[in-house]
């Protein structure tokens, strides 16, 4: 019959308008800037830089492939360089274009140093543009602990590989010059 | 009009030492201010899947009713704030400025996503508008793919602060012989015509791009 089906529609809305005075789970509204849905792990928003202990040594060498693999061509990284001119293996800019990024995360999939990760920062409207919206390196900056924090399974799961990935850099460097016994 | 901070004319010590005493002190402007931030009415217009988003902004778990600004007018002339909710191809756009023109003074603008703020993916596209900001004034940019609703209700709060902080004596739409019309872009076999209105927006200079 026709209508049947909103009639039905419409007995559920009644029936979740009389249970919200007495059941708490037919309260469905989050008051959200008091209280939050906690976030799930997989979320991801904007892309931030990671590092270990110190701002200044970040995990970035700056080889520019989550560059070119941006599908929005919404990074910018230009090389850092010491006074002879020769090129160090860290960015001197590393900007993000957030008006641009579509939050894939191919950059952090293809990030052969585990440099970069997406987020779960979600409150960023600004008034300006250009300027606001602009996140250079200071802005991206964060330490490894609060990746931690955000996605434990994933930063247990990278800090395994890196160590398993040191731990053989090692032995490489004592195999190849035995004698000179495990740097630092 | 740039960052807004919240100014009040009222000492807030004496203010919350008044509220004790069980005195509410107001000045007009805080509450006309306070009139107009609780009720933005939005107008109803979604362009791509920043809508969908949108519309669950306006459903039961995030309620944007909350904030005043749950009405959404299917009519410009009844609506406060524009939410540009999606990719605006060249095609959409002189429709999207024609429906910000028909709306009545004080009117605002939100962007939201990627895509109406700058083209987002399509930027490199040759029937994507890069921005909506290159036709109308843009007051809150909400960058994301899409923004999720908590995030829009967050532009809608910094949108309330800009209104906050907008003084009436000085507030453009009751100045005399205002008449803020902006121009309706025209669509042609090259794209848009003019390009960009220069009254409210100047192209950005030129980035310094690494090469290989």
């Amino acid at each position: 019959m026709f209508g049947l089906g909103v009639l039905k529609g419409m007995l559920v809305t009644f029936k979740n308008f009389i249970l919200s005075y007495f059941t708490k789970e037919r309260l469905t509204t989050v008051q959200y800037p008091e209280e939050r849905i906690p976030e799930k792990e997989r979320f991801r928003n904007f892309p931030f830089l990671i590092y270990d202990d110190k701002p200044e040594d970040l995990r970035c060498v700056s080889c520019d492939i989550c560059a070119k693999e941006c599908p929005p061509k919404c990074i910018t990284i230009v090389r850092d360089k010491d006074e002879q001119g020769r090129p160090l293996k860290r960015p001197k800019v590393f900007d993000i274009d957030f008006t641009i990024c579509m939050n894939c995360g191919i950059c952090e999939e293809v990030c052969p140093f585990d440099a970069i990760f997406m987020d779960h920062e979600f409150e960023l409207a600004e008034f300006g543009r250009f300027e606001d919206l602009n996140y250079h390196k200071e802005d991206l900056l964060k330490s490894a602990e609060y990746f931690a924090k955000i996605r434990p399974s994933d930063a247990a799961r990278i800090d395994a590989k890196r160590r398993e990935k040191t731990a053989k850099a090692q032995t490489e460097t004592q195999t190849q010059n035995p004698g000179t016994g495990p740097t630092k | 009009m740039g960052t807004a901070t919240n100014i009040s004319q009222i000492d807030e010590g004496l203010r919350s030492e008044l509220q004790k005493k069980g005195i509410f002190v107001s000045s007009l402007e805080d509450l006309y201010n306070w009139g107009r931030r609780s009720s933005i009415w939005p107008l109803q217009f979604g362009l791509a899947c920043c809508a969908i988003e949108m519309i669950a902004t306006a459903c039961a778990r995030y309620d944007i009713d909350r904030f005043g600004a749950g009405l959404f007018r299917p009519s410009p002339r009844q609506a406060d704030l524009m939410i540009v909710a999606g990719t605006v191809t060249k095609k959409m756009a002189p429709q999207v400025v024609r429906l910000y023109n028909q709306m009545a003074e004080p009117k605002y603008c939100i962007t939201m996503g990627a895509c109406s703020i700058s083209g987002g993916p399509f930027k490199d596209g040759y029937n994507v508008l890069k921005g909506i900001d290159r036709y109308i004034p843009v007051d809150v940019h909400l960058p994301g793919c899409p923004p999720r609703p908590e995030a829009l209700l967050h532009g809608l709060m910094k949108l309330q602060q800009k209104i906050d902080s907008q003084e009436i004596e000085k507030t453009a739409w009751y100045q005399k012989g205002l008449k803020r019309e902006f121009p309706v872009p025209e669509f042609g076999p090259n794209g848009l015509n003019p390009p960009y209105n220069p009254e409210v927006f100047t192209p950005e200079q030129h980035r310094e791009i690494t090469v290989g």
